[in-house]
């Protein structure tokens, strides 16, 4: 796919700067949203190909503007959602939920 | 649905995953080899940046047999083939401006790649 992904060659974005010090994990919910992603792989309900592909998907806004981990939770809810173990509604319910202060 | 246990997580991070496959399949190319990468544009996954699609460069290793992505992410099968790190010139891929003693190295799937 000819996606936002494939950044090789383009300008504009400025220098690569690492973090420095960076933490393995930069919030506990990037933890558990790293565990997430390999239940759910172990699980089999996607091959690591599905997984990259699902995130090359992303709008290209919103690959551009989040972050590794939101990336990776993009991909999950994705992949959950098209290979029918969750309801889009089901999604979207929790995030109004959460949303308005809920669990 | 396979349940993951704590005792297979150390086995699942060590190995990142690999999707490197025991299969004897032949490779098109040895290293030294010139090659061409394909000018094909796939609207599905690929692992074929653009910025090297109809450069020519030269296999420097082969490092054996992985699952094909192009085919995996989109559920027809592995496509088991030999993965290279293919050389190309820096100026090849981005033009007079570029360093005249650089290259790039990018890791490419067999089917990516034709003789040249």
């Amino acid at each position: 796919m000819n996606g936002i992904h494939d950044l090789g060659g383009m300008h504009g974005y400025g220098a690569v700067e690492p973090e420095r010090n960076e933490p393995i994990f930069h919030a506990p919910w990037e933890r558990r949203a790293f565990g997430l992603m390999l239940a759910v792989f172990a699980g089999g309900a996607y091959n690591v190909d599905e997984f990259r592909h699902s995130i090359e998907r992303m709008a290209p806004a919103d690959y551009l503007t989040t972050s590794y981990y939101e990336h990776w939770l993009h991909a999950v809810e994705t992949l959950v959602v098209e290979q029918g173990l969750i309801k889009q509604s089901e999604l979207a319910a929790k995030w109004a939920a959460l949303g308005k202060g809920g669990a | 649905m396979p349940v993951l246990t704590k005792a297979m997580v150390p086995g699942l991070l060590t190995t990142g995953g690999s999707t490197r496959v025991n299969a004897a399949v032949a490779p098109k190319f040895k290293k030294g080899d010139k090659v061409k990468a394909r000018n094909i544009h796939p609207p599905g996954h690929t692992r074929l940046p653009r910025y090297v699609r109809g450069k020519i460069g030269v296999i420097e290793t082969d490092h054996g047999v992985f699952v094909l992505p192009d085919s995996n992410a989109h559920g027809k099968g592995e496509t088991p083939q030999h993965v290279y790190t293919v050389r190309f010139g820096a100026r090849e891929v981005f033009g007079a401006t570029a360093g005249p003693k650089d290259s790039i190295y990018a890791d490419l799937w067999d089917d990516y790649l034709e003789p040249a």
